[in-house]
């Protein structure tokens, strides 16, 4: 009978630390992937260790708490030069790049609907933050998704499930390097070769890659791979 | 010579008598592409616009029902089931069937007048047994998901029957009529004395001037005037009598000339004798006569079907 304790109480406990390790791996691939978008965070803060992550987030009952797995982030220098309007005859003073702080929270609910997803644009609003990326542990509601579109222009909101972000995608080896162009860069490359931006290839918005580095419509992506023959090469894409 | 500059030839294609193609061509190019641009715009925007009021009439319903105890699902409050009914007019079943997963997931009954939390069942596994007393056509094998959507079979059965009511075809879509359609509950409420006493405050308020404008807005609806569809159609229809000159007048047998439509008589159809075959030999014989006979004979009849003619 003690036997049959023991073993009850390891699976639970092999559980547990199951759960514990997909949430870590989760926090760490969000930290790259704000780090990638070009946002501020620190190196500690993003290469967090497995027990540095357990000490700091598990609760008292010994599973790891989601609702304290939140972070914010301002955008740095480079990326408010990368997002910025160029300076041109016709617009002087160009407005302000469509960026901000980003808030990042991990959903405890079992199930995402209308409400929930309502409170946290509400969240996002009340506080300031410009981008919102909502991380649940399973899927939303189709009806809670159209929230996204109606609340577009209060507040930017990006969903992840846990299990998109187990692993980080663009560390594959098959996945070629993504560069975003700034605005500039994307006119010169369009004067370059004499284009209109719809002549170029495109990659889809709900794209994995465009999805992680949080592309907009119109924006363009330099993307890097190897080649045999020419040792690097170099496409473009239109985010549409 | 002179016959050919006196007389223009002769077009082969039918004289346009549609006014709606004149009336187009002064537009320009640009004009009609702007237009047709328009058009398509308009409903997108409208089918944008239902699409969010469908999203916030789910997001009202999620709290629904709104009165307390003395209501239930049996008997819901007149104004609940009211702006239920009306807020679920242009919800397709889908949308329906997206709201009692809104309803379950903030822990409610899938039916959307029933102020009960819904059913849990603690224990695990996919499937529950049903009906296992009753007779054999009673029993059932049920996904758990299924049964735990609502707080009791009543409950799931007044939900469906909203369900088949609601319109197939979607909101920026239908006919007028369509969406004009009335929504039946399984359990309306029922006439208590409150209810009533409401009803008579509601007449002694409703004038004749507001039923008799509501009478007219259904009537127009019903006849298809404000159409989701129809309501920008891209072209703007008028319907043209022709005029009459002369009062109308029935064929009769008693023609002086009955004699001479003998041989056609049997092809005619309602009081028209097609012109086709049976003059055909007749004009060619003139057109052998003369050029003058020609000309005097293409003014008479140039009313007539020359589509043949070389």
């Amino acid at each position: 009978m003690s036997t049959g304790d023991e073993d009850r109480v390891r699976k639970q406990r092999e559980a547990g630390e199951r759960e514990s390790a997909k949430l870590w791996r989760a926090w760490r691939t969000v930290h790259e992937m704000v780090q990638d978008r070009g946002y501020e965070l620190s190196e500690e803060e993003v290469k967090i260790s497995f027990e540095d992550f357990k000490n700091k987030f598990t609760s008292d009952d010994g599973s790891v708490s989601r609702k304290t797995m939140t972070f914010s982030a301002r955008p740095t220098d480079e990326m408010w030069k990368r997002y910025a309007n160029p300076v041109t005859a016709n617009d002087p003073n160009p407005a302000s790049p469509d960026i901000g702080t980003i808030w990042v929270e991990f959903l405890a609910e079992s199930s995402v609907g209308i409400k929930q997803m309502r409170a946290f644009a509400q969240f996002l609003t009340a506080n300031n933050y410009h981008t919102g990326i909502l991380i649940t542990n399973t899927n939303i509601t189709p009806a809670a998704l159209k929230i996204i579109p109606a609340v577009a222009s209060e507040t930017r909101i990006e969903c992840f499930t846990e299990a998109d972000l187990l692993v980080n995608i663009t560390h594959h080896e098959l996945v070629p390097k993504h560069v975003l162009l700034s605005k500039v860069e994307r006119t010169a490359l369009l004067q370059r070769y004499r284009l209109k931006d719809t002549q170029l290839p495109r990659i889809q918005l709900g794209d994995p890659v465009a999805r992680y580095l949080g592309l907009r419509r119109g924006q363009v992506v330099k993307i890097i791979r190897k080649s045999e023959t020419a040792g690097r090469y170099a496409s473009y894409r239109l985010c549409v | 010579m002179m016959m050919a500059t006196a007389k223009q030839p002769k077009s082969i294609l039918k004289k346009s008598s549609y006014p709606a193609t004149s009336a187009t061509s002064s537009k320009t190019k640009e004009e009609r592409d702007r237009e047709v641009a328009l058009y398509h715009a308009n409903l997108i925007q409208q089918r944008k616009e239902i699409e969010l009021e469908i999203l916030l009439s789910t997001e009202t319903l999620i709290d629904y029902p709104l009165a307390g105890p003395p209501y239930d699902a049996s008997n819901p409050s007149p104004a609940d089931a009211k702006t239920f009914k009306e807020l679920l007019r242009p919800f397709l079943p889908s949308n329906y069937d997206e709201l009692i997963v809104e309803r379950n997931i903030n822990d409610r009954c899938g039916y959307t007048l029933c102020p009960n939390p819904r059913q849990k069942d603690g224990g695990g596994g996919r499937y529950r047994i049903l009906g296992m007393n009753g007779k054999a056509k009673d029993f059932k094998v049920v996904e758990r998901e299924e049964l735990e959507k609502w707080c009791s079979p009543e409950c799931a059965r007044r939900t469906l029957y909203v369900r088949v009511q609601l319109s197939e075809t979607a909101a920026w879509e239908r006919e007028a009529g369509e969406s004009a359609v009335n929504i039946d509950l399984l359990d309306e409420p029922k006439a208590t004395e409150a209810s009533i006493t409401e009803d008579l405050q509601k007449l002694d308020l409703q004038t004749e001037s507001t039923t008799s404008k509501k009478d007219a807005a259904d009537l127009a609806l019903e006849r298809g005037d404000k159409a989701q569809a129809a309501r920008n159609a891209i072209f703007d229809v008028k319907i043209q009598e022709k005029d009459i000159s002369k009062p109308a007048q029935a064929p009769s047998l008693e023609d002086k000339d009955i004699s001479d439509r003998l041989d056609t008589l049997h092809l005619t159809l309602e009081g028209h004798t097609s012109s086709f075959g049976s003059r055909r030999e007749k004009r060619h014989k003139e057109a052998l006569d003369g050029a003058n006979v020609e000309d005097d004979h293409t003014d008479e009849d140039s009313e007539e079907d020359t589509d043949w003619q070389i």
